[in-house]
């Protein structure tokens, strides 16, 4: 157990400082996704000349393995686009791109799954398209679509260890750092394993249990 | 512009095309290996999971959460730099494990915590009558296993269980970071090489997009017609 104390424990503010790292490009690619899923999204659905880009964006995204969108987001993009300008920003953006694809698509088998008569109702009350969307489609959307949301940020995170290939100081890299400095990973990589596995089940329950509340409150379909 | 130019020059990815194309068979290499591994522990996975013994339950709950929600890349390192020692420890000699194993090995058990839950949606799916039917013919378990789970547990798990071998050739690109010469691999080396990360980084990005866009677009064809009529 000497060895827990002085590789782990003692290295608890490694732990930490990698973990905060890990939970902030989590968090920001998260939230960039939502967006981008939406514009995705809504430019393919309602943007018809942008449609065929939509799609090829889309499925690129959503087909191209996450380490090598990585590698190219963090090694060509700066060249092809001059940015991302650090490699923290590439970390989150290659996240984030990966993640809008598939959002994208859960947010459309949303709007399509809101029965058209609604929109018409709405239309036939006197709504304009755009208040139709904001307060008839979206609000379903927003609903069927957040146990999938909630699922596509356990992905993030565990896409989120690449990131340490690219030497930002997530909780990846912090703990391979650890190894190099004392030679000794049976402890400090099974205990850096744990954390991942712990978080990221915690996140899939509390999915799973926000999709058993919204079941039961507004009798949703499971997804 | 010239940037551009040069992004999308893939000259120098098509000369490398031997050492690339190589790679990429290491890669579905890897694939088949973890495939056949993440089957066959997913479904004993599974089995345990809806086995009458708690214990045993219990035993296949935390085999699916245990590797479900562990990241490919800390289970990747694990297996190849911790598990050889553990073994080692256990065996009191020197233990390495080939990178290669290591990457099958890692892939293996991080998606048969995935196949577990589809083999037991597909189990749980059938109706209880068909194996009341099977003991009441005087079946023993196994041969009711054999003839009426597994056969629909198939039929009925096949187009997630496409969906999921996809998302493991994805996953194959990652065992280039425990230097398994796979495509991504020899990206890097021939980068490092050349000083020109633009077209090899682009080509790779290329060819892996075509590869899995044409099987992820086949397997959501399939999947539609086998619902339509065999789910029917």
């Amino acid at each position: 157990m000497g060895n827990w104390e002085r590789l782990v424990w003692n290295q608890r503010d490694v732990f930490i400082a990698g973990f905060a790292v890990t939970l902030e490009v989590c968090l920001i690619a998260f939230a960039a996704a939502i967006v981008g899923g939406l514009v995705l999204c809504l430019t393919r659905l309602y943007v018809r000349p942008l449609r065929p880009l939509a799609v090829l964006l889309i499925e690129f995204f959503r087909d191209t393995p996450i380490f090598v969108q990585l590698m190219w987001v963090a090694y060509v993009w700066p060249e092809l686009f001059g940015f991302p300008k650090s490699f923290f920003a590439a970390g989150w953006l290659a996240l984030a791109l990966q993640s809008s694809g598939y959002l994208a698509e859960t947010f459309r088998a949303g709007i399509e799954g809101v029965p058209r008569g609604q929109r018409e109702a709405a239309f036939s009350a006197g709504m304009s398209p755009a208040q139709t969307f904001a307060r008839i489609v979206m609000p379903q959307v927003a609903l069927a679509s957040a146990p999938s949301i909630v699922n596509q940020f356990t992905v993030i995170v565990k896409s989120s260890t690449l990131i340490s290939v690219i030497t930002v100081p997530d909780l990846m890299s912090e703990s391979q750092r650890l190894v190099n400095v004392w030679y000794e990973p049976i402890e400090i990589l099974t205990a850096t394993a744990a954390i991942y596995i712990l978080f990221v089940f915690l996140i899939s329950l509390s999915g799973k249990l926000l999709a058993d509340h919204l079941r039961r409150r507004y009798g949703l379909a499971a997804t | 512009m010239q940037a551009l130019h040069q992004a999308f020059d893939l000259s120098l990815f098509w000369d490398y095309r031997a050492i690339l194309l190589n790679g990429f068979g290491v890669n579905v290499l890897v694939f088949l290996g973890a495939a056949a591994l993440a089957l066959l522990l997913g479904l004993g996975a599974a089995l345990l999971r809806v086995n009458k013994f708690p214990p045993l339950r219990w035993l296949g709950t935390i085999h699916v959460e245990l590797f479900r929600n562990a990241p490919d890349y800390i289970m990747l390192v694990w297996v190849h730099f911790v598990l050889p020692l553990l073994i080692a420890l256990a065996l009191r000699r020197r233990v390495e494990f080939d990178p290669f194993f290591s990457a099958v090995l890692a892939l293996g058990l991080v998606y048969s915590g995935y196949f577990a839950e589809t083999f037991r949606a597909g189990i749980e799916a059938i109706p209880r009558g068909n194996i009341d039917a099977g003991r009441a013919f005087g079946m023993s378990e196994r041969l009711i296993l054999w003839r009426i789970t597994l056969p629909q547990v198939v039929r009925r798990m096949l187009p997630e269980a496409l969906n999921q071998f996809i998302s493991l050739f994805k996953a194959t690109t990652i065992v280039s970071l425990i230097a398994v010469p796979d495509l991504m691999y020899d990206v890097s080396m021939v980068t490092q090489q050349e000083m020109r990360p633009l077209p090899l980084y682009t080509g790779a990005a290329l060819v892996y997009f075509l590869v899995i866009f044409i099987l992820a677009t086949g397997v959501r064809a399939f999947s539609e017609r086998w619902r339509r009529k065999i789910l029917a």
